[in-house]
């Protein structure tokens, strides 16, 4: 076969590029610990959400102010659930500097859980629990979206996550905190 | 050499068919355009947002489906005949595949336009992911798997073709255009295995009432399986194109016939395992098949960038035939007022734009800031909507007269509309991008939530002003392109008659070079088996063991719809029914009476 | 009625003919350097630039 040299350089360049994106990538995941969206959730019975273990007791923290589970001093997790139009709860508070743990499920269709402006970012499967873990430095209002088709409200599907400075996370936030004992669940 | 419609006139009937429903249905989906990209922006709404899914459904089914295939199918009609020199081996058959494929485009459209009336329960506006738990009339289901079903039998129309050639030319090798047909068919036999399988296993049964649950990952995962190598069954006629009609209208000859066939066999084996990198933010898939996917996804580049290679040196060489000299002088010596080639070299040249927001969205972790963005219709309308639509339209230019006699109507109107494309497509492209980046979601009737996106270099709102600019421009190079085609089409005006057309050159390094393995399709098709249950065996078999074949009683949940006009029940029915039919019966006559 | 006339390929505008040996795609691969050059700087601006650095919160488990 005739290959002209030309050709052969132009092939090895194309395979650095290859090789560029994929190490790139690699180092994402190894390096700066991005991790993916994974199976580590689990499965979920969408028609009974509240049996679920992780979902346990999730409606009476939704109706906290924060509506967020406290794990530990630093740590909290938010169990959302996706209904075509809305997230429930719609709206959950975390202090700065907080690391939270998403466990967001559907009830009816597929959906997905954008925080816009980060890379919290995930697909909300019925049947599935999306698990990712992501850290709030600075006190922010994100607004959140259901970046996937999921009816014909779909464009009025929309959230927040409020990173509140430490001082107004303890005068506003901390009076009705339920705590991952209190809760009950396994997590 | 006769002109093609003189040598072939059964099977450039056929041709000629295929194109006319590719090109109704590219009206049809390329109208629904400016409707619900004014709409979107809030320049203009004309329907309740609600109906701006049906609208949506449709642009992405017409366009991505009926128009893209149609014109694969036609085309290669054209380039089995023309590369084998030999007829259909039963025209009747050949028919049978349109016939089928028509039938199936006018159901799902049915279906689709269904959901523009509350008249009937038919309604399909699912958009074209048709992701369950969302679910359509079953008549959309039918619909595509008839379509699919037509596919088929072309391809074995065409392998038939071919076995017979090859009893009659012993020891010769296929000819370049034929490889290309039958490793697409290839591709597109295990491509469509993921399809019929969501289908015909899961959604139509249910749709049907049937079954009563689905497991909406497993049929979303099988969806993606044939999702990605559909995009690759978009390209391939394109590249056939570029390969073979580009480099003769630029003068020159393909640089390596055996390169072209080396690509070709790449698609084949690379095209399907990478499906899961449609789902990388998708729940209850291991990251390790991710980055599976994502590496093999890189390794996918390897065939376009070769082809990048071999397709801008079989230009130049045109060009230093026409006396082109230096490192970039030469360029000037290429045909530009054609518009035949700067359409197609304006359509390569965005595809290479469209390989680096490819490249991101295929990034794994990159794709968190991406994912279900405008990044990504961004990305497909450089890929699908200007590589594939844009060489479609300008290909036209040099393919109508040889399937219909006539000669074009005007070479300077037609090259005015491919720049009109070039430069609304790089006005809203480029502005999807961006506001992609800014977090704007794709596939919403409305964007303004109770926060501001932050725009990348520019507002939002002067990004929705380029995208609204570049889609008008879109729409008039369309209606360009329409008036021209029927003006050529049917002669109209046309007082000279196309009677004889040059013979395809030789490429420069003939198909006596490329290695015989290369037509071991049993080999190339058994390798991306192999490949396939590497990639997908564990993955499928995981989500069916934790969630269930039939997932855990998930319903249907049929999306509502305001309806845009109401009429007494029945007589709704047979008015969408009658359109909808009106959309294969048309493309049919138009097609047999040239 | 109808003259006839063939479809046009741009043939007639060929000066010389070049064979494959007398060939060197030079401007080619001048033209995918360059593109070479532009995807690498995208890339490493992409993802070393806009989406490692900037993004707040980060997934990390």
């Amino acid at each position: 076969m005739e290959i002209h040299k030309y050709e052969k350089i132009w092939f090895a360049a194309a395979l650095v590029l290859v090789v560029l994106f994929i190490s790139s990538v690699a180092y994402g995941a190894v390096g700066a610990g991005i991790q993916m969206v994974d199976d580590e959730g689990g499965e979920i019975n969408p028609n009974e959400i509240g049996d679920h273990p992780t979902f346990e007791g999730y409606q009476d923290v939704a109706g906290t102010e924060a509506s967020v589970t406290q794990v530990n001093e630093s740590h909290y997790e938010a169990q959302i659930q996706a209904n075509h139009p809305n997230f429930f709860p719609g709206e959950i508070t975390v202090p700065e500097g907080s690391t939270v743990t998403f466990y967001i499920t559907a009830g009816d269709v597929i959906h997905s859980y954008d925080i816009v402006g980060t890379n919290v970012n995930t697909m909300v499967i019925p049947g599935q629990i999306a698990e990712l873990t992501a850290e709030f430095e600075e006190p922010n209002e994100y607004g959140v979206v259901c970046s996937e088709y999921c009816g014909e409200l779909h464009h009025e599907m929309e959230g927040m996550v409020n990173v509140v400075s430490e001082e107004e996370w303890e005068e506003n936030y901390t009076d009705d905190l339920i705590t991952i004992d209190e809760r009950g669940g396994d997590n | 050499m006769a002109v093609f419609a003189d040598r072939y006139p059964d099977e450039a009937k056929v041709v000629r068919a295929a194109l006319a429903s590719s090109f109704l249905a590219l009206l049809i989906g390329g109208a629904m355009g400016p409707l619900q990209t004014l709409h979107r922006i809030d320049y203009l709404r004309i329907m309740p947002s609600e109906t701006y899914y049906t609208v949506l459904t449709l642009h992405g089914v017409a366009l991505v489906i009926l128009f893209t295939i149609f014109f694969l199918v036609g085309f290669y009609q054209w380039a089995i005949t023309d590369s084998l020199d030999r007829p259909s081996e039963d025209i009747r058959v050949t028919w049978l595949w349109y016939g089928l494929m028509t039938a199936g485009a006018a159901m799902a459209s049915i279906a689709i336009l269904g959901g523009f009336t509350d008249a009937t329960d038919i309604s399909a506006s699912v958009l074209f992911t048709f992701y369950a738990p969302l679910e359509a009339h079953w008549l959309f289901y039918a619909g595509l798997t008839t379509f699919i079903v037509g596919t088929w039998v072309a391809g074995a129309d065409w392998f038939r073709s071919w076995w017979n050639w090859k009893k009659e030319n012993k020891g010769e090798k296929t000819p370049l255009r034929t490889f290309m047909v039958l490793t697409t068919m290839l591709m597109w036999y295990l491509a469509t295995i993921g399809v019929a399988a969501a289908v015909l296993l899961f959604l139509l049964p249910w749709s049907l009432g049937i079954i009563d649950s689905v497991n909406p990952l497993l049929t979303r995962t099988l969806f993606w399986y044939f999702g990605h190598p559909v995009v690759y069954f978009w390209l391939l006629p394109v590249y056939m194109i570029w390969y073979v009609i580009l480099p003769q209208i630029a003068g020159g000859r393909l640089f390596s016939d055996a390169l072209a066939r080396i690509v070709f066999v790449l698609f084949l084996v690379l095209s399907v395992p990478v499906g899961i990198h449609h789902q990388y933010l998708d729940p209850g898939i291991a990251e390790g098949f991710k980055f599976l996917s994502a590496s093999n996804t890189m390794f996918l580049l390897l065939p376009s960038l070769l082809t990048a290679f071999t397709v801008v040196a079989s230009i130049e060489h045109g060009a230093r035939q026409r006396g082109g000299e230096g490192y970039f002088r030469w360029l000037t010596a290429l045909p530009w007022r054609n518009p035949a080639f700067t359409g197609m070299a304006l359509a390569g040249l965005m595809f290479a734009a469209a390989g680096f927001s490819g490249m991101v969205n295929a990034g794994m972790n990159l794709n968190y800031l991406v994912h279900n963005t405008m990044w990504v219709p961004g990305h497909f309308h450089l890929t699908v909507g200007t590589a594939v639509a844009l060489t479609i339209m300008a290909v036209t230019y040099w393919f109508l007269p040889r399937i219909t006699g006539n000669p074009i109507f005007s070479m300077r109107l037609g090259l005015v509309q491919v720049l009109t494309w070039f430069v609304g497509m790089v006005l809203m492209s480029n502005a999807m991008h961006r506001v992609g980046v800014g977090g704007e979601p794709r596939r919403t009737a409305d964007p303004f939530y109770d926060f501001e996106f932050e725009g990348v270099i520019g507002s939002i709102g002067e990004l929705h002003l380029q995208i609204g600019i570049g889609a008008i421009i879109l729409t008039l190079s369309l209606v360009l392109f329409f008036i021209h085609l029927i003006f050529s089409w049917f002669g109209i005006s046309a007082t000279t008659k196309i009677t004889s057309e040059a013979p395809i050159r030789k490429p420069l390094s003939g198909k006596e070079h490329a290695p015989a393995v290369l037509e071991n399709f049993r080999l190339w098709v058994a390798i991306a088996a192999v490949l396939i249950v590497l990639v997908y065996t564990i993955p499928i078999a995981s989500i069916i063991a934790e969630g269930g074949l039939f997932g855990p009683d998930v319903s249907p949940v049929r999306p509502d719809h305001a309806p845009l006009f109401s009429l007494s029940g029945l007589a709704t029915e047979w008015v969408v029914a009658g359109l909808a039919g009106a959309v294969g019966a048309i493309a049919a006559i138009a097609g047999v009476l040239r | 009625m109808a003259t006839e006339q063939p479809a046009a390929d741009q043939t007639d505008d060929i000066q010389r003919e070049i064979g494959h040996d007398e060939y060197d795609p030079i401007g080619t691969l001048a033209l995918v350097f360059i593109y070479f050059i532009i995807v690498s700087m995208l890339w490493i601006f992409v993802y070393f630039v806009e989406f490692l650095p900037r993004i707040s919160p980060m997934v990390v488990f």
